[in-house]
């Protein structure tokens, strides 16, 4: 051994020494200022004798790489190092334990460990210089110290993080504090405290003496007593404490440490406010207890989501078979993820043989959902059902079965619901099914089960919910509307006009004067023959319905097509249409949409528009303006209309002028004929004005303002 | 040439290799350590799609969308306080600096105005039904209202696209778009999303296509929407002059000249295209046997009122509802347009009520005579709420209410939640939530969970980053779950 060894083994004797002076004489001591710095020191170097000795264990591994003087050099030194950082360490962790606020079990285990340790590391040292010969004993007493720097360093760890702090992660909360089973606090409070406050307020660690996992200390409070004033939540120290700056020394939590949330500081104050009890349940409070709906809503988001799921005992069938049996018109597929379980639906009825429902047998263990609705299922294939023995839930729903076939269903011992509404079954054959002590709902509205025989069947078994009829009021109704079916309300030249209306044995209604339709107007039996434009009002009426509200629509009769026509007026910007040629292009508008193209809209100018027929003109009997009336939009009939005739252009007189009565009120839009009657005229020229209503009369909102004039079509006859 | 195909398909050399291999192992540490249970549970590591994660409550949905946003202060939401403050100003302190819509920002005073319409409780559970929904409020026991809804929208179009897709500026996926990714179609002839569009009395809003858009999942998972003329679904009858097995021929070479594509570029819409050519085919037959409405018993008509037959009416589109998803359709989406009322509540509101009312019931009571409501989830409600206060001047027998995306009122039955319940609460002036709020994003992660899907598991790579339909936030409302 060199002279400085030696010197360094003597200080760290001497370490030992001054280390067993302290440890005696405890009580008498008190620590110089400079000290306790020393003493918070202690946390940081005591990973130096950790690494030193791990250093050490790993030089026993490479013996042999080594010269065995080197090795004996390098291990001394090591071993020296650790021995005097281990003392040290110790020494500074003596000092800070004169300092902090521990509690009293765990600090003197540490303490006690701590010594114990430094004064193993100097044997150690003694050891590997002194009995060279024997190294076990070297070895031994190495595995020993390193027993005690694990148990050592355990107990410093739970002074810092506080008890089971490496295993928290695993383990479940349990709630160790006790009191009344369901009160507002132990299932509130409690989990707030265990959550952010509990690693230092324990017992072991006991900060502030504060110690919240024991009733009685948690009720006692800490150093300075109780640490809340019931009612009071601004005079409570915890509140105080937790309203401080986070920068201040005694805010808490501490900095760095997962702090309070605010939801959580509102939640100990309401409960502070209430009178800081520890037994009251929430369900005693008031309604709207702000604690109340506050804790409420804490526990249900704290609440884990369960998903409970059906633990089946039978094995999944293979991922091949399942593939095997999915066709586009019968899907199988697994419940869910890795769920053993197995559903089955049958789609598109031409499509469904009983050979594909057999084919099901190859996974009868796994079927637990069936469904067949709809689809032609005999009671011959009720059979192969029966073979699903773990079946759950089967719908049969308007399927072909006649009910003699259920007794195959006896052996289903799992089945609960069960679906034959719609189907011919009778009260008598459904015996069989009701036998099973595992069916929970029967729906079998639509059968040939009377009134009489439902009634018995629901008192006869009460512990199935039994659905024997469609849940419908007795109300009387109003029908629909009927509808036109032609494609649009242009008819061409010995179109028929036909009549329809979505619900069978519909009788129909109609007229064509204008006048509202009654039980007594002509019933429409055939589609009926227009030959002039007219406006249709029609009804449905049905035995047990009110008959519907009155369809009105107006059809234009195809006319003669003048060899030109074009607008002499502009109409307004904003509904330009296509110019002349929305004029006669066969294309009507819809009532609603006005900036579509077929519309052309007038409100300052009146519409004006000229008409050349060919040199050797038609006679003409009318002129028919389609046009638009939308009055809550200012949408009005023309005010007046006048048709101008004549050979050309140039010469032309005044023929017809018509003054049209205007609405009265909102009525109905709707796009409708005005029919100018010309007395059997054949000029060559015609120019037809339309003037847009003066002035909006006073009922009508817009009132004063000038009207509009909307035309789609104009229509020769 | 040849050889750049070849060498692009095969995509690996031994730098890829290794370079790829070190990478993943480094990327499996860091993983790790940023995800914690990584490696605790095998269960929930990357979990398959097409299947339910764990068994569900619902296995359908039909979602009836009151588009436009229908008011829960004269609907479910009653507030006898606000008719004896009639005309009174909205406190501030309750307001507590809600920002308002374009329409009232402008507004000087806000008077509080009540429901113009009678509440009075039904059923076992009490709940309040407004006199305008006389068959809804029959079915109360079987509903479960959450009066806690609450939304980050206060516009329809960004609020509409919030409800349906978990955000608002429209580029993700619809709802069902989602549940068709997660969870597959049961009817491989049916589209597994569908979409129904009926359109009130009311003053309306429109909806649009990205509404049922697939985002960034496969085209296929698009919502199908269902015209409301006669034929249902356009284009899908043979042309004249070529019957089905002609189709069929046609069908056969033309997925043969696919096939040829896809194994030239490998693009998998190719594949999608070919799928839905095939189910496109096998709707020909499925779609008129569910759209043909004549062999309905009189019995359902009369349930859901003689409009079920005219279709592109909202009942007819509820009783449509209840066949596709009787036949497997995992997601049925109907919009009902026109319940945007900010003027002439008293008018408009009743016309609506009764265009709904009896169908929904209907549906319900349907489904549950069929023992299919306990698997069926159906949710009634709209974008966002209306304000307690009057929109304009309150005149002496007429009123509006601006949106009002704080506290709104929707329901659902079915499936897997409390029958005969009301979850949340506003208070007194209807305005904020005291009690158990609703974020549109706990809403999706309730619906998904209903269907057996952990919310924040279903998700997809896009842009370099994994989408859910909750995003990054929501949380099952386990207060509904039955």
């Amino acid at each position: 051994m060199k002279r400085t060894q030696r010197i360094f083994l003597n200080v760290i004797f001497f370490l030992q020494v001054l280390l067993l002076f302290l440890f005696l004489f405890e009580d008498r001591l008190s620590l110089p200022l400079w000290l306790e710095v020393a003493g918070r020191l202690h946390p940081a170097i005591l990973h130096l004798p950790i690494g030193l000795m791990a250093f050490s264990i790993v030089l026993v591994f490479m013996q042999s790489q080594f010269k065995k003087k080197v090795y004996f050099k390098i291990t001394l030194t090591v071993l020296l190092l650790t021995s005097f950082t281990s003392s040290v360490t110790a020494l500074f962790g003596f000092f800070l334990s004169k300092q902090g606020d521990y509690g009293l079990d765990a600090l003197t285990q540490h303490k006690n460990s701590g010594i114990g340790l430094s004064f193993a590391c100097y044997f150690l040292v003694l050891a590997f210089v002194y009995l060279k010969k024997s190294q076990l004993i070297y070895y031994g007493m190495g595995l020993l110290t390193v027993c005690v720097m694990v148990y050592s360093g355990h107990t410093g760890s739970v002074l810092t993080h506080g008890e089971n702090f490496v295993l928290a992660p695993l383990r479940k909360s349990s709630n160790s504090l006790g009191g009344t089973e369901g009160s507002a606090f132990q299932s509130v409070i409690y989990p707030i405290l265990e959550k952010k406050c509990t690693t230092c307020h324990n017992r072991t660690k006991a900060k502030g003496k504060f110690v919240m996992t024991s009733m009685s200390e948690f009720m006692k409070g800490g150093k300075n007593g109780t640490e809340w004033v019931a009612g009071n939540p601004t005079e409570s120290r915890m509140i105080q404490y937790i309203h401080l700056p986070l920068a201040d020394d005694d805010h808490m939590p501490p900095d760095g440490k997962p702090q309070l949330s605010r939801q959580e500081i509102k939640l100990l104050e309401f409960w502070i406010a209430g009178g800081a009890d520890v037994e009251k349940k929430l369900a005693d409070l008031a309604d709207l207890d702000s604690f109340k709906i506050m804790g409420s809503a804490a526990i249900a988001m704290a609440k884990p989501i369960t998903t409970e799921e059906k633990p089946y005992l039978f094995s999944a069938a293979s991922e091949e078979t399942i593939n095997k049996m999915n066709t586009p018109f019968r899907t199988v597929f697994p419940l869910y993820q890795k769920s053993p379980a197995l559903q089955a639906d049958f789609f598109i009825k031409e499509s469904f043989k009983s050979t594909s429902l057999e084919e099901l047998l190859e996974v009868q263990n796994q079927l637990v959902v069936l469904n067949l609705s709809k689809m032609p299922v005999t009671d011959t294939d009720l059979k192969t059902i029966g073979n699903f023995s773990n079946l759950e839930k089967l719908n049969l729903n308007f399927s072909k079965i006649s009910g003699s076939g259920l007794s195959s269903l006896r052996s289903l011992k799992h089945l609960s619901s069960l679906s034959l509404a719609g189907t011919s079954i009778t009260a008598l054959s459904l015996t069989p099914v009701l036998a099973l002590s595992s069916l929970t709902e029967l729906f079998v509205w639509n059968t040939k089960i009377t009134e009489a025989e439902k009634a018995k069947l629901v008192t006869a078994n009460p512990k199935i919910t039994i659905v024997t009829s469609q849940f419908v009021d007795d109300k009387i109704l109003r029908l629909g509307k009927p509808l036109l079916a032609n494609e649009g309300t242009i008819i061409k030249k010995n179109e028929p006009v036909v009549l329809r209306h979505s619900m069978p044995g519909v009788s129909i209604r109609y007229t064509l004067d204008g006048t509202k339709p009654d039980s007594l107007s002509i019933s429409y039996d055939k589609p009926i023959l227009l030959t002039a434009t007219s406006t249709i009002k029609a009804i449905a009426c049905r035995p047990g319905w009110y008959c519907s509200e009155v369809y009105e629509t107006t059809c234009f009769v195809e006319g003669l097509k003048p060899a030109r026509a074009e607008l002499l007026t502009k109409p307004d910007k904003q509904y330009p249409g296509e110019g002349d040629k929305s004029l006669v292009d066969g294309r009507k508008g819809f009532i609603d949409v006005f900036k579509e193209s077929a519309w052309l809209g007038y409100q300052n100018d009146p519409f004006a528009a000229a008409f050349t027929f060919n040199s050797n003109p038609p006679i003409l009997h009318s002129i028919v303006i389609s046009y638009g009336k939308n009055v809550g939009s200012s949408i009005f009939p023309p005010e007046v209309v006048e048709v101008w005739a004549g050979k050309n252009s140039r010469e032309i007189t005044l023929i017809q002028s018509i003054k049209i009565t205007q609405p009265l009120t909102y009525e109905t839009q709707q796009v409708a004929a005005l029919t100018i009657p010309l007395k059997a005229t054949h000029y060559s020229f015609y120019k037809l004005i339309a003037k847009p209503v003066k002035k909006i009369p006073a009922w009508h909102s817009g009132k004063g303002k000038k009207g509009w004039v909307f035309v789609d079509e104009i229509f020769f006859y | 040439m040849e050889n750049e195909f070849l060498k692009s398909r095969l995509h690996v050399n031994r730098r890829h290799f290794l370079g790829k291999m070190g990478l993943g192992l480094g990327s499996v540490a860091l993983g790790s350590l940023l995800i914690p249970d990584l490696f605790s549970g095998t269960d929930d590591a990357a979990l398959p799609i097409g299947l339910p994660h764990f068994a569900p409550k619902a296995k359908r949905i039909i979602y009836l969308f009151q588009n436009g946003a229908p008011s829960q202060l004269e609907s479910f939401d009653y507030k006898p306080m606000l008719t004896k403050m009639r005309g009174e100003e909205l406190p501030a302190s309750i307001r507590m600096g809600q920002r308002l819509t374009g329409m009232t920002s402008g507004q000087k005073k806000f008077p509080l105005v009540g429901s113009h319409f009678k509440f009075q409780q039904y059923g076992k559970s009490g709940a309040w039904v407004s006199e305008m929904f006389p068959n809804i409020a029959k079915i109360a026991d079987e509903l479960c209202f959450i009066k806690s809804m609450h939304t980050e929208a206060i516009n329809h179009d960004p609020a509409l696209t919030f409800m349906q897709t978990g955000a608002q500026q429209g580029n993700r996926p619809s709802m069902g778009s989602w549940l068709s990714y997660g969870l597959g179609s049961e009817n491989k002839n049916l589209p597994a999303f569908c979409v129904l569009l009926s359109r009130g009395r009311g003053n309306g809003q429109g909806v649009y296509s990205k509404l049922w858009t697939n985002g960034f999942l496969d085209s296929i998972h698009q919502g199908v929407q269902f015209s409301s003329s006669e034929e249902r679904v356009l284009y899908l009858k043979d042309p004249a002059g070529r019957d089905r097995a002609d189709s069929r021929k046609m069908l056969d070479n033309l997925a043969q000249l696919n096939d040829l594509n896809y194994k030239e570029f490998g693009d998998p819409e190719i594949q999608t295209r070919i799928q839905q050519y095939e189910m496109a085919y096998r709707m020909q037959t499925a779609v008129p046997e569910l759209t043909d409405l004549t062999h309905e018993p009189d019995n359902i008509i009369k349930m859901y009122g003689a409009d079920c037959l005219a279709p592109g009416t909202y009942a007819a589109n509820c009783l449509l509802a209840r066949k596709l998803s009787e036949a497997g359709v995992r997601f049925v989406q109907l919009y009902h347009q026109g319940w945007d009322q900010h003027g002439n509540i008293v008018g408009e509101m009743p016309l609506q009520a009764q265009d709904v009312d009896r169908a929904t019931a209907a549906l319900i009571m349907d489904l549950k005579q069929r023992g299919l409501l306990d698997e069926t989830l159906v949710i009634w409600g709209g974008e966002f709420g209306r304000t307690n206060y009057c929109q304009g001047d309150i005149s002496k027998d007429n009123y509006g209410r601006d949106h009002h995306p704080r506290c709104y009122t929707i329901w659902m039955a079915g499936g897997g939640v409390k029958p005969g319940m009301t979850y949340g609460e506003s208070d007194e002036f209807g305005y904020n939530i005291i009690r158990d709020p609703v974020h549109v994003n706990d809403f999706h992660a309730t619906v998904l969970h209903l269907m057996g899907l952990h919310h924040d598991q279903l998700n997809f790579k896009h842009l370099g980053r994994r989408y859910r339909l909750t995003d990054v936030a929501g949380k099952v409302v386990s207060g509904i779950l039955a």
